[in-house]
């Protein structure tokens, strides 16, 4: 599985709000994103037609995911009946595992990947090089990483972070091409330079955005056109999506194709939406000669076991959660350490992949809202990250951390001196007293306790007023009163 | 012969089951209105969507050439039969193309492509299965042409977007490998929405008793991406540019 750096989240957030590059970045991408989403939808939908939409995807999601394993078994016997292979794997290496299977049977040398969240999941890209198979990125962000040796930076635009600068310097160290600023330039570049992939390579790879269970039909949907070349040059195609990507039918398929592409990249649709439902027919002389879906795991059961987690698994991965969040906003997705990033990516990398080391990232949030808001399939992001919280406090659940002893002592104090309106007004009037050597203007500057001195690290705590209000009440700046 | 099932299949299936708190597999299929509707009254619904389509074809072809438009495609039409093979050679010689590959589909029956093609002194390559050329010697002119032409199975109003089913030869690639793209778009293809086109799709699959076709696509414009500085850019891998010449 792809290393989990999560655990330097504090350290890796603080270097990227230092980075220029990245600032730059984000700053020039971020609101074309909500921008571009906000018109795309006002262009063909009222507020009410687009939220009965996401109600009814959500719907759809949640049966689906309710009824999980009928869905799964349902897909899996369609896929079959069409001539392809149905894998259910486990976890990463299981994955993986099956992946090189495929390609030793197949005397695969080079393969060809369009986008797949879940092969980054598994870091198939080195487990394949180790195999002695060459994959090669092909949706142009991917590709980039790839040379850049990096992980994608965003769920829908892995290399925003890079600069044409940058891409012209990897193309010029990796392709011999010659250094340009011209945008259209580089795109040619790669193009002429994946167009030898994709005419040799004997294996494609591919995620999935939705597999539709009664025909057993896999739905990509890209702009570029790699994931119909990858698609339909190789001998074998091997697709590879989490468990939850299935949908019954079709005709639950276009609510999503609408709310996909407006809230992703504020399209009103892809260039390209291709539907596979299996290997080539006898009369077709392009397309692979076998098919493989793989079902992965890969730690959604933790998801799935948490009735109130296991809204996440509706995710769609459009990324817009990530746009409107001021968080990563400011961050970027690198910070988060694993593969998924934003929002979606603080309440699903510490279930995933292990709690302990993710600890941090249920609490790099404002729980503003603005990614419910814009979730199309409404997943409620901040309760979820509020579970979290609650679930790492309280300590359930295996590796989890209780509150510390102090944590806990400072709990309790608080309690006594708030929970009567006496305690209340002789914890002021004590605070006061002691807050004197600590005040400059109105404000405490630090607070010198173990513990809660992190609170005023990075800002002041106001301090208590001379009077509380109910004393400016009761001195008679309340509403005049009745003459006795 | 189907695959065999995936040895993990059922334990896998048994932890899904479990983290849902069951631990039997559901007796019937679940309660959700597309996945019941059964063939009586998926014909039903058909028949419905065919009389809207018939009666809004206008609207849906001025809509579809609306929504062609912003998405970039160059459209052209609607022009009567007759006409259409010429407006094809028209394309392609302002494309300067050379070398045209074409798919197989029933329009081309209907519309002459070919000679029009020659009279313009383009000689265009059909992509067909049985072919005494071999399936790379396909691919490689797939990928050596300048133009591909092929017809389309629908085409949808609400998005722009033609729907490709390459059923023989080496059609999928006809659409996707060279640098510019026409589809033949006849009237009586136009379909209103997405809704239609999965109502229509899944009636055939239930009449088929399971068959489905193997590959379809939706074209909704030319190839783009805007993956460096987010900083829109067409044609990286499949054709920048797009026409769509609607036929009457
Ligand atoms: S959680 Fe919602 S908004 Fe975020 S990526 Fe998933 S579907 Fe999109």
């Amino acid at each position: 599985m792809a290393q989990v750096k999560s655990a330097a989240f504090k350290k890796a957030s603080t270097r990227a709000l230092h980075d220029q590059g990245i600032q730059h970045a984000l700053n020039h991408v971020m609101n074309h994103f909500t921008e571009a989403r906000a018109s795309a939808i006002a262009a063909d939908y009222s507020d009410e037609s687009w939220d009965a939409m996401r109600t009814r995807a959500a719907a759809i999601k949640a049966h689906t995911i309710g009824n999980l394993d009928y869905y799964l078994d349902l897909a899996d016997r369609s896929i079959r009946r069409n001539g392809g292979h149905v894998h259910f794997a486990d976890d990463a290496a299981d994955a993986t595992r099956i992946v090189i299977d495929i390609a030793k049977r197949h005397d695969v040398k080079r393969a060809i990947k369009s986008k797949s969240m879940v092969s980054e999941e598994m870091g198939l890209n080195d487990a394949l090089k180790r195999a002695g198979i060459d994959p090669v990125e092909t949706d142009l962000g991917e590709y980039i990483i790839q040379l850049a040796g990096e992980t994608p930076f965003h769920i829908i635009a892995p290399a925003m972070h890079k600069t044409r600068e940058e891409v012209s310097d990897l193309f010029h160290d990796w392709l011999k091409s010659a250094p340009t600023s011209d945008i259209a330039r580089l795109c040619s570049i790669a193009r002429e330079a994946l167009r030898k992939h994709f005419e040799t390579a004997e294996m494609g790879i591919t995620g999935a955005n939705f597999v539709v269970a009664e025909t057993g039909t896999v739905v990509i949907v890209t702009n570029e056109g790699n994931g119909r070349m990858v698609t339909s040059t190789p001998r074998v195609h091997v697709a590879i999506c989490g468990m939850e990507k299935v949908l019954p039918a079709i005709e639950d398929l276009p609510v999503f194709l609408r709310l996909l592409p407006r809230s992703a990249t504020g399209q009103r649709t892809t260039s390209y939406t291709s539907f596979i439902s299996g290997p080539r027919g006898p009369s077709d002389e392009d397309g692979p000669e076998e098919f493989h879906l793989i079902f992965v795991d890969n730690g959604r059961l933790n998801l799935l076991k948490d009735e109130v987690l296991r809204e996440a698994l509706s995710c769609i991965r459009c990324g817009a959660c990530l746009n409107h969040c001021p968080v990563y906003r400011k961050v970027g997705g690198h910070a988060y350490g694993w593969v998924y990033s934003g929002p979606i990516g603080a309440v699903v990398t510490g279930p995933m992949t292990g709690m302990k080391q993710a600890a941090d990232l249920p609490f790099a949030s404002t729980l503003c809202g603005a990614c419910r808001d814009v979730c199309p399939v409404k997943i409620d992001l901040p309760k979820l990250l509020l579970h979290l919280r609650h679930r790492l406090a309280e300590g359930t659940g295996s590796g989890e951390r209780a509150g510390t002893w102090m944590e806990r002592l400072y709990i309790r104090r608080w309690h006594d001196a708030v929970k009567t309106r006496a305690a209340l007004d002789r914890s002021t009037r004590l605070g006061r007293l002691l807050q004197k050597p600590l005040v400059r203007r109105g404000k405490v500057r630090s607070l010198p306790l173990p513990v809660i001195s992190g609170w005023t690290k990075d800002r002041d705590f106001p301090a208590l007023a001379p009077k509380s209000f109910g004393e400016i009440w009761r001195d008679g700046l309340g509403p005049a009163r009745e003459p006795e | 012969m189907p695959a065999e099932e995936h040895p993990n299949k059922a334990a896998f299936l048994q932890r899904v089951r479990e983290a849902l708190g069951r631990s039997d597999p559901l007796l019937h299929m679940p309660d959700h209105p597309t996945l019941k509707a059964a063939l009586p009254r998926q014909e039903e619904k058909v028949r419905t969507v065919r009389a809207r389509i018939d009666v809004l074809r206008a609207q849906n072809l001025k809509k579809l050439a609306e929504t062609a438009t912003a998405a970039s495609w160059h459209v052209h039409g609607p022009i009567a039969v007759e006409e259409a093979a010429e407006v094809v050679a028209g394309i392609a010689s302002g494309l300067r193309a050379k070398h045209v590959v074409r798919s197989t589909e029933d329009v081309f029956r209907r519309v002459n492509v070919d000679s029009a093609l020659r009279r313009s002194g383009i000689s265009p390559t059909v992509l067909a299965a049985g072919r005494s050329r071999g399936r790379s010697a396909l691919k490689g002119l797939a990928f050596e042409a300048d133009l591909g032409i092929t017809g389309v199975s629908y085409a949808i109003a609400e998005t722009g977007t033609c729907v490709v089913t390459p059923r023989k030869g080496i059609a999928r690639l006809t659409s996707l490998a060279p640098p510019a793209y026409i589809a033949l778009v006849e009237a009586d293809q136009v379909l209103g929405n997405l809704d239609e086109y999965f109502a229509l799709t899944r009636l055939v699959y239930q009449k088929s008793r399971g068959r489905t076709p193997t590959y379809v696509n939706f074209i909704s414009g030319p190839s783009r991406t805007a993956d460096i500085e987010q900083t829109l850019t067409i044609g990286v891998h499949g054709p920048g540019v797009v026409h769509m010449v609607l036929i009457a």
